[in-house]
């Protein structure tokens, strides 16, 4: 399945990311040498930098895998689960969930309750976009656009009724700012992700099978509706991991599935892990900009990943081949 | 009749979407190995949702359908895709898949990979040299040309197509039916065709002529396609002619 040319790429494409890490680590408002390490130092990497670069790889594995598998299942290549609104589904759930002081399930009550707001979101926009067999694509833009309106309202009147201190926290949280990352969000962040990125790379042909359509897939042996709902659930598991991790961050789902379509290869087998990892590298880097570009203030990584995100989805639109029309 | 060459068979099929509205009725035909058949309609008259019964994509509400001598349905979705495939008429997609990657696809419901390569069914469609070109900068006929060579590597030895011949130019209706004549003889699959252009209609050895879900007629195409039929099926008058050279035209 892998040529040499596409070895040559991932090979690079894998080394550039491990750098964007380990610059993430390195560089801030203060530049720490990998080689005269003070404690310090030390303690600013491994407590502060260390977390927030895990957080933003995860989040951004989570939201680049999602955007490739959207992007197949709904055979649309707008997809994104900011787009669609699924990212504002799970946040408004986590949300509820925080302000009513919710544990049921102990820890895990949160991602589990931001997957569940995920899952229906994507379930009903999903509904909204279906008609006559078929996924329409403006359909399904507008259903996502609507519901992402009224999760986002909905959210903001939850924020004006919560304490002051829950307000910033969740302003903060909203527009996916990594500075409030910490290490106890972590094991259950991966825990999400990585069962959501097993189960979209083990359905990748399926994926690939689905993006031919319905009959074609049903002619290759696989039943459609099935395999849709299973990769729904990778894809809410990991969007879901996502937003409780550091909030919602929009466009690496769209953005980084068309790169690596570009650079290497639209099979699935390939661009999920490379979407995986580039979303991955892309959130590092965001982040990055936002703490660097104007010291001392920190833009949230959502910020800019919006700024580069958004005058593409304007550019794919005015693509022909993209809406049929 | 049903013989032990007989791989699709069709026994009073019923099939409906809304109750009281049946599409297919009493419908019975059988598919020989090795045949080259066209089902042939106006639109409406129900041969999209025929092909879909027999690729097992719709459920016959009434009667049976075997393949193989056994119930189509019974099968496990791999299994059936080893032994059927099916090809719909819109093939479009807006994921940039290249030539390679979606002929690829043939061999999903393998495990063990069989002996014909990509580059071998892209050789017998033509398109060996377009393998890495995403399919998007390829002509309407080029695309289908590529399905046929993943249907090849699917390795189904019948072949389901639901109006390939339609929005072609005829010099690439003629290409592809030449191309499907050539893999039947050369590699015996079957080939079911849904299509309504009754010109094409005379390249078949046998054609299932259907009106509102019924068969109407079946046989060689110079039989069934009377003045009657044709009025029957199409509402029109019309007749169809043999000329001195043994090609056929259509008097009108």
């Amino acid at each position: 399945m892998l040529k040499g040319a596409m070895k040559i790429k991932l090979s690079v494409i894998a080394a550039a990311a491990l750098a964007v890490c380990a610059a993430s680590l390195l560089v801030g408002p203060r530049f720490i040498s990998p080689f005269h390490m003070s404690g310090l130092e030390k303690e600013i990497v491994l407590s502060i930098r260390l977390p927030r670069m895990v957080v933003s790889v995860l989040m951004g594995l989570g939201l680049g895998a999602s955007g490739a598998v959207l992007q197949g299942v709904l055979r649309n290549p707008l997809a994104d689960p900011y787009i669609l609104g699924i990212s504002s589904g799970a946040a408004l759930t986590a949300a509820l969930g925080i302000i009513a002081g919710l544990s049921f399930w102990g820890i895990i009550t949160i991602p589990l309750l931001a997957f569940a707001g995920a899952l229906i979101t994507g379930v009903f926009v999903g509904a909204m976009g279906w008609k006559r067999g078929g996924f329409l694509p403006e359909r399904l833009l507008l259903a996502g656009v609507g519901l992402g309106f009224l999760f986002s309202a909905m959210l903001m009147l939850l924020m004006s009724v919560s304490s002051d201190e829950g307000l910033r926290r969740a302003t903060l949280w909203i527009f996916g700012d990594l500075s409030i990352a910490d290490w106890s969000v972590i094991p259950y962040g991966l825990l999400f992700i990585v069962l959501g990125f097993i189960i979209a790379l083990y359905r990748a042909k399926a994926l690939n099978a689905l993006i031919l359509g319905d009959d074609l897939s049903h002619s290759l042996g696989f039943s459609p509706g099935r395999e849709r709902f299973i990769l729904f659930i990778a894809v809410g598991l990991m969007t879901a991991a996502s937003v409780s991790l550091g909030g919602m961050i929009g466009f690496i789902g769209l953005l980084v599935p068309h790169m690596g379509r570009f650079l290497v290869s639209a099979d699935n087998r390939v661009l999920i892990p490379l979407s995986a990892a580039g979303g991955g590298a892309l959130l590092c880097v965001a982040d990055l900009i936002g703490r660097t570009v104007i010291p001392p203030v920190e833009l949230p990584a959502g910020i800019i990943t919006a700024l580069i995100g958004a005058p593409y989805f304007l550019y794919l639109l005015r693509r022909r081949d993209v809406l049929g029309i | 009749m049903a013989s032990d060459t007989t791989i699709l068979d069709f026994d009073r099929v019923q099939f409906s979407y809304e109750r009281h509205r049946p599409l297919i009725r009493d419908m019975s035909f059988f598919v020989g190995n090795g045949e080259f058949i066209g089902l042939l309609g106006a639109n409406g008259s129900g041969k999209s949702t025929v092909l879909k019964i027999a690729g097992g994509i719709l459920t016959a509400f009434e009667g049976r359908v075997n393949l193989w001598g056994r119930a189509l349905g019974g099968y496990r979705n791999r299994d059936r895709a080893k032994l059927l495939s099916y090809l719909p008429q819109i093939l479009d997609m807006n994921i940039p898949f290249t030539v390679e990657e979606i002929v690829s696809m043939g061999l999903y419901p393998y495990d063990i990979r069989p002996s014909l390569t990509e580059d071998e069914a892209l050789g017998m469609v033509g398109l060996r040299e377009k393998a890495g070109e995403p399919i998007r900068n390829l002509s309407g006929g080029e695309r289908r040309r590529v399905y046929i060579a993943m249907t090849l590597l699917q390795g189904a030895g019948l072949v389901l197509m639901d109006e390939p011949l339609a929005n072609l130019d005829i010099k690439y209706q003629v290409e592809l039916l030449r191309l499907l004549k050539a893999l039947r003889n050369e590699r015996g699959i079957t080939v079911v065709m849904a299509l309504h252009d009754i010109h094409m209609a005379m390249q078949f050895e046998r054609i299932i002529l259907i009106k509102e879900g019924r068969i109407i007629g079946t046989g060689s195409p110079q039989v069934v396609l009377s003045r009657e039929a044709l009025r029957e099926a199409f509402d029109v008058d019309a007749e169809v002619r043999i000329d001195e050279a043994g090609g056929t035209y259509l008097r009108c």
